[in-house]
């Protein structure tokens, strides 16, 4: 496994060639076959764990701080949870680099773009398969470094390089909570262990331990300490997944290329924070303040994201918007104690987020422009693109047969399970059961708006075709998915894996009893959104909501985000802004004018300094022994005074 | 005792003798070319350090041979020896020698025409026996000694050149201020005799310090002005504010690679010196502190010296980093860089404790490298006309990009960077330090911050390599100006010696920085055993 980082790293060498861009796209394929491997093996046999580990280096015990002694490990770990993550990325990351090829060719700065694309490609498997926490948080900043560079790659545009630093603050903000809790998890965790393991900081912060899910619910701790962690990793997986309130800089990434935002903004990088929080809960578990919080955030952002996506005019915008509203159903199933639930969506949303966007690029690519109101009609000549999109809209509103409802279902199902033990839960289940009738309006006023009608709005769009088969193949292969991802869930095999990820967490399993009361009634809203879509937009109609109308100011605020970005944005300017200024100021005047005044000091005992750093010898000397007076002094007086004091070391 | 096992645990030593005596040789005979005696010099302290390392029982070499066990008695079932074989010892002896090994193998490419090779060898080649005594001392007057036998030949090392009056005033002042710190050690040890009746360490530690024999009452203060001179003798050697003037000018006035060997080697030696000097009393008395009768209502000796050890030591890393920071000549800012390493390091045996030692010892591993091989680089460096201001390296991270990464890499490694040997060792002494509680935590905390401050001007070193330009050559007047190309440098490396010497310098800095454990464990179980040995 470690040779499949190897593998992409050796990819981000190569990227000077002239076919650099087919070089990456063999290594991704290289990936891909070998990553579908490990998946498969690790899925067949849902009882294996291939966990190949090296100590980095470790401390001997000792008695007050690490009674079993610290260690930190280098390892990876594949077992199904991580496999079915390796296959995500592996799969998307393949299809999307090809897509590239043709999407990208008419770029500069290419080598640049495989050449990150391919490090995240590694730091994305790295993320998935580490086996600590340490190294997880490792790959985690590497892949935010990486999602950095490639949302400013148009750094010649203003929006791109100030949209690329926006996701390096906000998510940074999520970083220092994360690595917080790793801290604290660690200094809780520092005395305790399962049985017989020697406790888990002197186990290098595993995540496994054999076969056995590691230290949920068995270990003691103090439980504010923990809520407090919970809080922080939570925090660390807001930040990086664009939850509520540090969603801000998702929808301002679509300034990157499309691809990316393909692949790092809606079906890997921003999961990780999902995988991360699922990861958390099976293995150290979430305590019920912690939950009830997770659960909330993942309500809320589901329906704020999601109404925000009903009024944006730029297809891409919509569809990031449904990508943190996507992850707010992620959120709230694992916040409810169903991890492998919320990863079986975060799998199948991978699929149709992705065909989603490559199907809003391959759109943009040929009408040379991401606003919905110019186009029009492009279902005539774009056959394949239409009907991918159209593909995934369905997945997304949770239509059966498609992948979205099996994931989705589930979710609302497993939470719905959970009420009657958590009445607390009621307000953000209902924010997600209309998020669904949201969702499935959004994604179909952008197909309508974009494909049906006779002609495009905007006369000047040039003509448009399908793109050719390097571009083609990406989204048939993603339609095929998003159609059967969710068939997955006949799998034995697998439904055995979401019981598994179900009970580790101490909760009965329930995904199984999905209430058919209740798919019925989502697909019914899903269907109702869809209807709604069509009335107002359909047949190339524009549905103008008159000025005087009662929900104008409605739109205003949607179409402003809540006015919470330009809130961040008061707050960064005057906030951060004059902190900036003090900490300038600080250094201008602080520390150069420390520097500054040494040098002034010296400068103005200039005979002194000659003298006590420039050779007379028997200053030297005179050092020596007034040296000598002061380590008595120290020795006979202080010393002494300080242990009676104290009571010494 | 027979020959063979009184010669056995000493061979690496008789190693070093025999090429002293070889170097010496080849110079009544007239052959006195620098390739021929300096691979004399690699060579015998590359076998003595093979000897080393099978002693401490790494695998592939414990075939070569192994300590005769009477040499490793920590009983003392026949009486307190001169010597004694502690895993500690040994790996210090390892360090040293790595360190004589790395300045010699670099001195191989000392320009052809420079003269005194067997006079530099030689001397390098004895202040290394000196050293590798100090390692196995276990007496007081035997351990003064040893150092003896190291500071004359430095002296010597540091004014070899003769003609150079830099160096020679260098030497003069080191001189000075050595023998007075000779004296006061010496002092020490007499007054500690007066105490205690003994001069051997181990026996120290055996005896009750404070309230053995008649008068206790009388004890501390002469232990303690004992201890006191002896702090300072050796304080001296280490290099520790304020004992530190003499170091910078000799630093900057000794040819740089005596320089390397002067902070890579000589000086951890001093260190060592405190380790074996105040284990006992700090380690007796914390062993004791718990329930013994030794708990009296009198001073307690290990608290009162540790709060002493933690003064010099936070002292020592401030200024030095403080005037490190205002330094514009490069082989000053490393010599009060190395000032404010000797500060971390001191840390260790201020804690007193196994892990803490094991954090200094692989320190001062890590700065043989990373210090050591610097001022390597710094001597390779100015062979190419580069001068000894920080500005002179302008661009030399894009004009030379080899020895530009590798300087980048050691600075990096000072800077306590993951991923290099600096970070582990800084690591492994700070949690220590924490580990031990109480006010060793702000010790840990000045420590950080003082690593925080260091990077300033280590970071201001790379910005300088890598990020400004060279100045062009001042242009004849009335030439068209256009001509901004910086002065070509000389062609050539560092020649084979050199470049050898810092490319393994790099390589051990990289290798034990990504992998630790097997030098890390190496070191932990030496501290331990060095703890435990004769208690």
């Amino acid at each position: 496994m470690t040779a499949f980082v190897v593998v992409g790293l050796a990819g981000t060498r190569l990227k000077r060639l002239e076919w650099g861009g087919w070089v990456a796209v063999g290594f991704a394929g290289a990936a891909l076959i070998v990553g579908v491997l490990v998946a498969a093996g690790a899925m067949l046999d849902p009882g294996r764990y291939t966990n190949v580990q090296y100590t980095w280096f470790q401390l001997p015990p000792s008695p007050g701080t690490f009674p079993n002694g610290f260690e930190l490990v280098v390892g990876t770990l594949v077992d199904p949870i991580s496999a079915l993550m390796l296959l995500v990325v592996t799969v998307v990351g393949f299809l999307v680099m090809l897509y590239s090829i043709e999407y990208m060719h008419h770029d500069r700065g290419l080598p640049r773009y495989y050449a990150e694309l391919s490090l995240f490609l590694a730091a994305m498997t790295g993320l998935v398969i580490s086996n600590n926490l340490f190294e997880f948080f490792l790959f985690w900043e590497l892949v935010g470094l990486c999602s950095y560079f490639l949302i400013g790659f148009y750094y010649e545009k203003p929006s791109a390089s100030s949209a690329a630093k926006e996701a390096f603050l906000v998510t940074r903000v999520g970083d220092v909570m994360f690595l917080l809790g790793i801290f604290l998890y660690f200094y809780n965790y520092r005395f305790a262990g399962p049985a017989g393991s020697g406790g888990w900081a002197a186990n290098g912060f595993v995540f496994v331990n054999g076969s056995q899910p590691f230290l949920a619910g068995t270990m003691g701790g103090n439980s504010t300490l923990l809520t407090v962690a919970g809080i922080m990793i939570l925090g660390g997986a807001a930040g990086k997944s664009a939850q509520f309130p540090l969603h801000v800089w998702l929808p301002d990434a679509m300034e990157g290329p499309t691809t990316v935002s393909a692949l790092i903004h809606a079906a890997t990088m921003v999961a990780a924070g999902v995988y991360l929080l699922a990861v958390t809960s099976l293995f150290l578990g979430f305590t019920a303040t912690d939950q009830l919080l997770i659960v909330a955030i993942g309500g809320i952002t589901t329906f704020f994201a999601a109404t925000m996506a009903v009024v944006h005019p730029d297809i891409k915008r919509v569809i990031a918007y449904s990508t943190i509203s996507q992850l707010g159903y992620m959120v709230l199933a694992v916040g409810a104690g169903f991890a492998m639930v919320g990863l079986f969506h975060l799998f199948t949303h991978a699929f149709f987020k992705a065909l989603l966007f490559l199907s809003a690029g391959a759109v943009i690519h040929a009408v040379g422009t991401q606003d919905l109101f110019k186009m029009g009609g492009l279902r005539k000549t774009m056959k394949i693109t239409a009907t991918a999109f159209a593909i995934g809209g369905l997945a997304l509103a949770g239509i059966p047969p498609f992948a979205g409802f099996w994931s989705k279902d589930d979710i609302l199902g497993s939470v719905y399970a959970q009420l009657g033990a958590h009445p607390a839960y009621w307000p953000f289940f209902i924010l997600a059961v209309a998020g669904v009738f949201l969702t499935a309006y959004y994604i179909f006023r952008a197909w309508f708006l974009a494909f049906s009608g006779d002609r495009p709005r905007d006369p000047t769009l040039p003509h448009a075709h399908d793109p050719t088969w390097r571009m083609t193949v990406p989204l048939v292969t993603l339609s095929a998915l998003a159609v059967g991802a969710g068939f997955l869930i006949f799998w034995p095999n697998f439904q055995g894996l979401l019981l598994n990820g179900a009970g580790v967490a101490g909760i009965p399993p329930t995904y199984g009893t999905t209430d058919l009361l209740l798919s019925a009634m989502s697909v019914l809203l899903g269907g109702a959104g869809i209807a709604l879509a069509w009335y107002l937009w359909g047949n190339g109609k524009v549905f103008v909501l008159p000025e005087s109308s009662a929900v104008q100011p409605v739109r205003k605020l949607l179409l402003n985000r809540y006015y919470m970005k330009a809130g961040y944005d008061w707050i960064g300017a005057k906030g951060v802004y004059s902190i900036a200024r003090a900490a300038d100021f600080f250094d201008q005047f602080v520390i150069d004018g420390t520097v500054h005044g040494f040098e002034r000091m010296f400068a103005a005992f200039s005979d002194r300094l000659r003298r006590i750093q420039s050779g007379v010898v028997s200053d030297y000397a005179a050092y020596v022994v007034g040296g000598l007076i002061a380590v008595f002094v120290l020795l006979l007086f202080v010393a002494p005074y300080l242990v009676a004091k104290v009571g010494g070391g | 005792m027979d020959l063979t096992s009184f010669a056995g645990p000493f061979l690496p030593e008789i190693v070093l003798l025999a090429g002293v005596l070889l170097v010496y040789l080849l110079d009544v005979l007239k052959l006195r070319s620098n390739e021929l005696v300096g691979s004399i010099a690699v060579a015998a302290t590359g076998f003595a350090l093979l000897f080393v390392v099978a002693d401490l029982g790494f695998t592939p070499f414990a075939l070569l041979r192994t300590l005769p066990a009477s040499s490793v008695d920590p009983t003392f079932s026949g009486g307190y020896p001169l010597y004694a074989f502690t895993s500690l010892g040994l790996v210090f002896q390892a360090i040293f020698l790595l360190a004589t090994c790395l300045v010699s193998l670099a001195s191989l490419s000392r320009p052809r025409e420079e003269r005194g090779a067997p006079i530099f060898y030689g001397l390098l080649l004895l202040a290394t026996l000196g050293m590798l005594l100090v390692a196995v001392a276990a007496d007081l007057i035997f351990l003064l000694l040893a150092i003896e036998v190291t500071s004359l030949a430095t002296y010597l090392l540091v004014g070899y050149t003769r003609r150079d009056s830099r160096s020679l005033e260098a030497a003069m002042k080191m001189y000075i201020i050595g023998a007075l710190s000779t004296t006061l050690s010496f002092f020490g040890a007499s007054l500690l005799y007066g105490a205690y009746g003994t001069t051997n360490l181990y026996a120290i530690r055996a005896i009750g310090i404070l309230n053995t024999g008649a008068g206790a009452g009388s004890y501390p203060v002469l232990v303690l002005l004992g201890y006191g001179f002896l702090i300072v003798g050796l304080a001296f050697k280490a290099t520790l504010v304020p004992f530190h003037a003499w170091a910078v000018d000799v630093y900057d006035g000794a040819p740089t690679d005596v320089t390397a060997f002067l902070a890579g080697g000589s000086k951890k030696m001093g260190l060592f010196a405190f380790f074996l000097v105040l284990l006992a009393p700090i380690l007796f008395v914390r062993t004791v502190a718990s329930g013994s009768p030794f708990t009296t209502t009198q001073v307690a000796l290990g608290p009162v010296l540790q709060i002493t050890l933690a003064v010099l030591a936070v002292l020592t890393m401030t200024v030095g980093n403080v005037l490190a920071l205002l330094q514009k000549e490069m082989k000053r800012m490393l010599a009060y860089s190395s000032i404010s390493q000797a500060g971390y390091m001191l840390i260790g045996i201020t804690v007193g404790t196994a892990p803490a030692l094991a954090g200094a010892t692989l320190q001062i591993f890590a700065h043989v490298f990373m210090k050591g091989g610097a001022f390597l680089l710094v001597a390779g460096v100015s062979a190419w006309g580069i001068g000894p201001l920080i500005d002179d390296w302008k661009g030399l991270g894009t004009r030379r990009p080899l020895a530009g990464v590798a300087f980048a890499l050691m600075l990096l490694s000072m800077a306590g960077v993951p991923l290099t040997v600096g970070f582990v060792s800084k690591f492994v002494l700070f949690s220590a330090a924490v580990q031990a509680q109480g006010y060793f935590v702000w010790l840990a905390i000045a420590g950080l911050l003082n690593s925080a401050l260091s990077v300033f001007y280590y970071a201001r070193v790379l910005r300088v390599m890598f990020f400004e330009q060279a100045a062009p050559n001042p242009l004849p007047a009335g030439t068209v100006v256009g001509g901004s190309e910086p002065p070509i440098l000389p062609a050539g490396g560092f020649g084979y010696g050199r470049a050898a010497a810092i490319g393994l310098v790099v390589i051990v800095i990289v290798a034990v920085g990504v992998y630790p454990q097997m030098v890390l464990g190496a070191v932990q179980s030496a501290a331990q055993h060095f703890v435990n040995f004769g208690a």
